[in-house]
């Protein structure tokens, strides 16, 4: 996984915002989502440590130690922002006042399910996850296509231990993404520069269709 | 006079028996109450049951009480920046429960607030439903989550008064205005101290009645630079 691959995943998910939606970013890859949001679309970035509009990384030399993002990471704070307790972020989570959730995962499957705070001999934890993706209204899903030893990660089924059941609405890779149908099942609807269907298909253990109108070439360097 | 809470480190730490249960401010390096965790570290105190955003940050927090063997459980939601208190629990000196992490403040604000627990949506269908009774509310499932009271608590504030009233600054609130609330007796370590009637009441983000025993803050903690 290069930092071009990571960055490609960032600036497709920054498409799907809209103008003036709440938006948690979780560690990693979702947090570059906020070096790509396109010009005139204001969002207003939550943190579950209990901070809105949250701006960019501090420059060095003007970080707050009071003043961080849920990854630990001095940030700064935009206009319009404000600071509150862990409860009330979690009211605003779970009382649907989060628009779209973006977060990484270890495991996704064609259910919905999605596995990201425990491994085999590795504790991570859930942090604020379980409660953001039942409660925002969209989910996004934003992994590298397959693991850095190539296993998949869109899997049949996921076997790790589950941050939520049949949460997940949209996956986006850096080659390909799928969108859930309210009725159930994830649709392939584009492809990324560089990939084909029959490449995909090899790569991808979860169950999908492909749109009618699949968009190859959607988005990926140019 | 009775209302100058504020007393000696040692003192305050002394409160902490074997066997207790102690409920932790702070998120990660922010507002964690670090000169009280490291006060403590030096009892001979074991078998704690902490509750607890995280693990701490690095070789910060938590992860001090778990090194020096005083800790049986945890309860918290995120030990990723700390690979020691995995590696605890992987050897079996530790046992660890995954709490999520809106699950876990609203456990603790019940305790506080004298309710018994209530019906959480998050964890339906997950690991977390193990041990739980499920109940369904206009058609929609929920986990009955008990609320949890703590022995003893330990909070950061970036300002306090000699009654307890406490103010946060930044995302150092965080858990500690909740925390503050859900133990039998509250300790609150200030950045600075003020006398009673200094700090504004209408910025007050505690109220001193909640905490029994203020103790100076050691600044130098948490990168706070001044």
């Amino acid at each position: 996984m290069t930092p071009d691959c990571r960055c490609l995943i960032a600036a497709r998910a920054a498409l799907e915002l809209e103008d003036g939606q709440v938006t948690n970013l979780g560690a990693g890859i979702p947090m570059l989502v906020a070096n790509y949001i396109p010009a005139g679309i204001d969002v207003v970035i939550q943190a579950e440590n209990g901070i809105t509009c949250v701006g960019p990384v501090s420059p060095p030399g003007a970080e707050d130690p009071d003043r961080r993002n849920a990854g630990n990471l001095f940030v700064t704070l935009l206009p319009g922002g404000c600071y509150f307790d862990t409860a009330t972020s979690f009211a605003m989570i779970r009382g649907g006042r989060v628009a779209a959730t973006m977060l990484g995962t270890l495991q996704v499957d064609g259910d919905g399910n999605i596995a990201n705070y425990e491994m085999p001999g590795r504790k991570i934890g859930m942090g604020g996850a379980m409660d953001l993706v039942a409660g925002a209204r969209t989910v996004y899903v934003l992994t590298e296509h397959c693991a850095r030893d190539g296993s998949a990660k869109l899997v049949a089924r996921c076997t790790l231990p589950l941050t939520g059941a049949g949460e997940c609405d949209v996956i986006i890779t850096e080659r390909a993404l799928f969108r859930r149908r309210p009725e159930g099942g994830f649709v392939l609807e584009e492809v990324a520069r560089g990939h084909t269907l029959e490449e995909i298909a090899a790569c991808t253990e979860m169950t999908y269709t492909v749109a009618a109108d699949v968009r190859l070439d959607a988005y990926g360097p140019v | 006079m009775a209302l100058n809470k504020m007393i000696p480190i040692d003192e305050a730490v002394a409160r902490v028996e074997s066997g207790m249960t102690l409920a932790l401010g702070g998120f990660l390096s922010q507002g964690v109450p670090l000169t009280l965790i490291r006060a403590l570290a030096t009892r001979p105190v074991h078998d704690l049951a902490i509750w607890s955003n995280d693990g701490g940050y690095g070789d910060d927090g938590v992860v001090e009480l778990v090194k020096a063997g005083m800790v049986r459980e945890l309860h918290c939601c995120h030990v990723g920046y700390t690979p020691a208190v995995g590696r605890a629990v992987e050897a079996g000196d530790l046992e660890l429960e995954w709490v999520p992490q809106g699950n876990l403040i609203e456990m603790l604000r019940c305790g506080g607030a004298g309710l018994g627990g209530f019906l959480t949506p998050v964890g339906v269908g997950t690991a977390v439903e193990e041990g739980h009774e499920k109940v369904t509310v206009d058609g929609r499932v929920y986990l009955w989550e008990k609320a949890v009271r703590a022995d003893v608590a330990f909070v950061r504030a970036h300002a306090g008064d000699l009654v307890g009233n406490l103010c946060f600054r930044g995302t150092a609130r965080n858990y500690n205005t909740t925390v503050a609330t859900c133990a039998d007796y509250v300790i609150a370590e200030v950045e600075h101290a003020y006398s009673v009637g200094e700090l504004d009441p209408e910025k007050v983000h505690a109220p001193g009645v909640f905490v029994d025993a203020v103790v100076r803050a050691d600044v130098s903690y948490c990168g706070v630079r001044r």
